[in-house]
């Protein structure tokens, strides 16, 4: 019976060889321990032996690089049938490859379960483990870590320490809440958005990656939806403010901004602020810190998403300061210029939808700050003065507190001394 | 006791010898040895085996005849060529074939391979892959006996590259002067991997080695199996009446390469080809016993078939699982 | 309660589980008769007798490997290497057999074996009678390594190594053996993996083995005065390492100082600082500060001797740079 001629592993490690010279040729008596061909291993070039005594029957890899395992040759019985598959012997200038692929249907045939595979899969699934095992590895649990320490990288810790931003402003992406770098480096007030999006349209749909941008304001948003808040919602005569705004825009110089109705709130609100502190704080999980100054934020539109960019001091500035600074903002916000320091540090918020004549609308919080202000458009309204239905300009603003840090009463006083501001400006000096 | 330098004896006093029906016995051992490795030395080629390995194709009647001289009771540790000490000791061969597969059958569960091969509840307290390694704790597990006052051997087995060591020397001291219950079998093959004999050592009898601590010493034809037997029942006796360690300074062949694949280049081939012929212990063996070729046939039979049954057994046995690697680090 | 040096502390250890246990015996060179280099054994020849207390030849190896093959039969033998720096010698039988030989048989075996050993500088012994070398065995899986530094915690622990079935590496040290120290009236035997708050504190944790344990108290003491609060930790065995005691610790002083009688570099405070980083990340407030000898052989001349090894104002200095603020 012909046995087939496999190439050997003669070292723990080897793969393959290289066949270098038949010692014997095709129909030669091999007897078994008898040199029968050169094999280059890198180690060394050796003489491998036959294993068994008969005729060599075929060779069917005649030269080079061959894989452990394979059949290379066969010796039987003088005259017996060696199978078809095997490639022509006659031409040793042949690709050795030939051979390989049709001894491969043979070896499949003949192969009594080799386990080289078998050997080969057991390290891989050793290191599969590993590899699960290395994933689902718990940093070393500690006691006592909820109570109540900010976790800082050191690296951020030094960022914060450079940007002069307070920790406790910062959400941190980090394990167990960590803040690292990266959340000091994008750490800017969110932007709002209106309640209640879009229905999602029909037909094909639009897939919009979140942009980093998107997933800060995902998270904070969903941060700040946790807060428990109230709404307080008051109208004003805008009468007076209209005047006014139309007295400053008559006094302008060349060159100077024109004040809008946003300017004048900002500056009516800021005025508010510092007189209700109550109102111009921030909620920080363990303390509420309120401010003697107000830095009003604005919610802006900006490529990338709404932005708030802030106004600092803006109850020491005059409306047309305001106005000079808003527009500088919201410019460079358009063209993505704007700093890090033009976005923090805000106290409070106005989001004014009025412009896409929104009448009314709850904005959602921007923490840690704790309270915001919704403006709606100004319309001509039916009102009743006197007892008599008249039509007057009005402006309808709801301001959204949370809980944590402000009492009811407190967001009444603020949001009626707005409306008094609004209605008598004179009452802000 | 006494102190003066110790005579090397060239041959064992006559003991009781070994009945034909035990030598019978003893063949077909040495013949299962020899198929094993043979059957060992396959698989590897086949790609089958992890790691590397080390056969006794050469040496089986020492490993054969030095076991058929112990007791029950009696240990020994061993070497990276293994496999036939394990063997002859008593292990399965399904228990070591598995073992060179990795597999949770394997004497030693898939966590030593051919070179940490261990059967304690057989006596075989190891196989070491430290040239000299072993050789201080069977000093030390025959003080353990000593201690106990029981009337067992602990049996050390290495080759001639160990007889260089350190360790070797230090073992050896230690055993001789505290009398300990041990057998030092030195399987002199000429060979230290590649190197050969007179190439790392400086004398030609390494006997000497341990004449020089005052250890008695008998030189034994390692292709004999009954001499083998007869100079082990000799040291036994010797060791366990208090009277000290014995060192078995046996001459035997290496008829293959240091390990399965070692192309020999450093030997020359008419001269493994004459030790084929001459110094084949199963040979020697054989026409000793007059074996007819029948008898011959059935039994080479037998063997191979409990030999490829354990490649059956070693194959479709259980694989660890990968965590397993943390189970034993401490008791 | 009653005193013991620590030399005595560990000779208690030994006579009493030989007392109770015919399989536990000492070997090591010099013990008999001139009753051990350090005098640990002295008078136990006569109690116990020769067989049981064994002078060796010099031969490290043989020693350690008879000591494995004899603990593998299940006896407890007690190894004693007279200096540490010959640990050396046996690395062969320590590392790759007695380590091993539970992990190679599948389990099958049991190596409980001790090996004790000593070292430290101080009396100029030269460059190969002083090091410490404890950190090397913490890295071999299978052994076991304490190093206490009481009378108290020396009994305790000898007696748990001789009955703990694994190969254990204990580390005495040669300054500490005349130190008197409070010992139960019973010996107890304490377990390893268990660190011990010598002092309490809260602005920092000095974590200190052998030597340098009274070295930190010491420390601690003027730190104390310059309004500094130490907390002074000692985990008695190093593997196992109480790793939650000393996290603990860190989380409540916040700041870490690493001390040992051993070269800083690859010291076990490099292990410590690691196991402190990974565990207590987030309550640091100072990097951890490391304390040990510097790197180099150990000069003979007295001067260059005592400049080299760590001392008390070594760890002074470092916990004051823990607790440093800019200028």
């Amino acid at each position: 019976m012909a046995t087939e001629v496999k190439l050997p592993r003669l070292g723990q490690g080897m793969e393959s060889g290289t066949i270098v010279k038949w010692l014997k040729g095709e129909g030669e008596p091999v007897k078994k321990r008898e040199p029968l061909y050169e094999l280059d291993t890198d180690k060394v070039t050796q003489e491998v032996e036959a294993e068994t005594d008969g005729v060599l029957l075929k060779i069917v890899v005649d030269s080079g690089e061959v894989e452990v395992g394979r059949t290379i040759a066969v010796i039987g019985e003088e005259g017996e049938d060696v199978a078809e598959s095997a490639s022509d012997a006659d031409a040793p200038e042949a690709d050795s490859r030939d051979h390989e692929a049709a001894v491969e249907e043979k070896d499949e045939d003949q192969t009594e379960g080799s386990s080289a595979p078998q050997m080969a899969d057991q390290r891989r699934r050793g290191q599969e483990a590993a590899a699960a095992t290395a994933e689902a590895e718990p940093v070393v649990a500690t006691e006592g870590s909820t109570d109540g320490r900010v976790k800082a990288s050191p690296l951020a810790r030094r960022l914060a320490r450079e940007k002069g931003v307070e920790l406790a402003q910062i959400s941190g992406s980090g394990p167990e809440g960590r803040i690292v770098a990266e959340d000091v480096e994008r750490f800017q007030p969110t932007a709002q958005t209106a309640p209640g999006a879009a229905p999602p349209a029909t037909g094909e749909a639009e897939e919009i990656a979140l942009t980093s941008t998107r997933k800060t304001i995902a998270r904070r948003l969903t941060e700040a939806w946790q807060a428990p808040v109230f709404q307080l919602t008051v109208s004003a005569e805008m009468t007076r403010a209209l005047e006014l705004r139309e007295r400053l825009v008559a006094r302008l110089a060349e060159g100077e901004t024109k004040p809008t109705v946003s300017d004048l709130l900002t500056k009516v609100a800021a005025a508010a602020l510092v007189r209700h502190t109550a109102v111009n704080a921030h909620f920080t999980g363990d303390a509420i810190r309120r401010f003697p100054v107000a830095h009003v934020g604005m919610a802006v539109a900006a490529p990338n998403g709404l932005i708030v960019p802030v106004i600092r001091e803006a109850d020491r500035r005059t409306i047309q300061e305001i106005a000079t600074a808003r527009a500088d903002l919201v410019a460079r916000g358009r063209e993505g210029k704007l700093q890090r320091t033009d976005l923090e540090g805000g106290t409070f918020t106005i989001s004014n939808l009025g412009m896409f004549g929104i009448e009314q609308f709850i904005a959602v919080l921007n923490p840690p700050q704790a309270a915001i202000l919704a403006v709606g458009t100004t319309e001509q309204r039916a009102v009743v003065r006197d007892g008599r239905v008249e039509v007057r300009p009005m402006l309808t603003l709801t301001l959204t507190c949370d809980h944590r840090a402000i009492d009811g009463a407190d967001g009444a006083d603020f949001l009626r001394t707005v409306k008094e501001l609004l209605e008598e400006p004179g009452l802000a000096l | 006791m006494n102190r003066t330098m110790a005579k090397v004896e060239k041959k064992p006093r006559a003991g009781e010898g070994l009945s034909d029906e035990r030598l019978r016995e003893l063949f077909r051992e040495m013949l299962l040895i020899r198929r094993f490795e043979e059957k060992v030395e396959e698989r590897f080629r086949a790609g089958e085996l992890p790691g590397f390995l080390h056969v006794a194709i050469g040496q089986e009647a020492v490993a054969t005849g030095v076991m058929a001289g112990l007791e029950e009771d009696d240990t020994i540790m061993s070497t990276h060529r293994a496999h036939g000490h394990t063997l002859a000791k008593g292990t399965h061969p399904n228990a070591i074939m598995a073992e060179l597969y990795g597999k949770l059958e394997g004497c030693s569960h898939g966590y030593g391979g051919s070179m940490h091969l261990y059967d304690v509840a057989n006596g075989m307290l190891g196989a070491n892959a430290v040239v000299g390694g072993g050789l201080p704790q069977v000093t030390g597990t025959a003080l353990a006996y000593q201690f106990r006052k029981q009337p067992r051997v602990c049996v050390a087995f290495f080759g001639d590259g160990a007889t260089n060591t350190g360790v070797f020397h230090e073992s050896l001291n230690l055993a001789q002067l505290w009398r300990v219950p041990a057998l030092f079998v030195l399987e002199m093959n000429g060979w230290a991997e590649s190197t050969p004999l007179h190439q790392h050592v400086p004398i030609e009898d390494l006997s000497q080695r341990a004449v020089a601590f005052g250890m008695r010493s008998i030189d034994v034809d390692g292709q004999d199996v009954e001499a083998v037997y007869a100079a082990t029942r000799e040291a036994r006796e010797h060791a366990v009446s208090g009277a000290g360690p014995v060192f078995l300074n046996v001459r035997t062949y290496r008829l293959v390469g240091h390990y399965i694949g070692d192309p020999q280049v450093y030997r020359e081939k008419d001269e493994i080809e004459e030790l084929r012929e001459t110094k084949d212990p199963i040979e020697l063996l054989r026409a000793r016993l007059e074996l007819s070729d029948e008898e011959l046939e059935q039994l080479d039979a037998e063997v191979t078939g409990i030999v490829e049954a354990s490649v059956e057994f070693a194959k479709a046995g259980t694989d660890p699982n990968p965590e397993d690697a943390l189970k034993y680090v401490y008791a | 309660m009653p005193e013991l040096t620590y030399r005595e502390a560990v000779r208690d250890a030994l006579s009493s589980a030989m007392r109770e246990d015919e399989d536990v015996f000492i070997m090591g060179e010099d013990i008999a008769e001139m009753g051990g280099s350090m005098g640990v054994t002295q008078g136990m020849l006569a109690e116990f007798g020769p067989e049981r207390v064994r002078n060796t030849p010099i031969s490290e190896m043989a020693i350690v490997g008879a000591g494995i093959g004899a603990a593998m039969q299940g006896m407890r033998p007690v190894v004693e290497i007279m200096y540490q720096d010959f640990l050396t010698l046996s690395m062969e039988q320590l590392v790759n057999q007695a380590a091993k030989h539970r992990t190679m048989s599948g389990g099958q075996l049991k190596v409980p074996l001790t090996i004790r050993t000593q070292g430290g500088a101080g009396w100029s012994p030269g460059a190969q009678h002083a090091q410490q070398v404890e950190a090397w065995f913490v890295h071999v899986p299978g052994l076991k390594v304490a190093f206490p530094s009481t009378p108290e915690d020396v009994r305790g622990l000898l007696w748990s190594a001789i009955y703990d079935d694994n190969p254990v590496v204990f580390f005495e040290h040669r300054l500490l053996y005349p130190l008197k120290g409070e010992v139960p009236e019973q010996l107890e035997p304490i377990p390893f993996g268990k660190a011990r708050i010598m002092r309490e504190g809260t602005d920092v944790t000095v974590i200190a083995i052998g030597r340098m344990v009274p070295e930190a108290l010491r420390a601690a003491e003027e730190a104390e005065a310059e309004g500094i609060s130490v907390e002074v930790l000692d985990p008695r065995t190093l593997l196992p390492l109480d790793e939650e005691a000393i996290i603990r610790s860190v989380q409540k002083t916040n700041r870490c100082v690493t001390a040992h009688e051993a070269v800083t570099r690859g010291g076990f405070g490099a292990e410590l600082a690691a196991v402190v980083q990974g565990g207590a990340f987030d309550y640091l407030d100072a990097p951890v500060e490391r304390v040990g000898a510097k790197f180099a052989p150990l000069a003979f001349a007295p001067a260059m001797e005592q400049w080299v090894v760590p001392h008390a104002a070594d760890v002074l200095a470092a916990i004051k740079r823990t607790v440093a603020r800019a200028a």
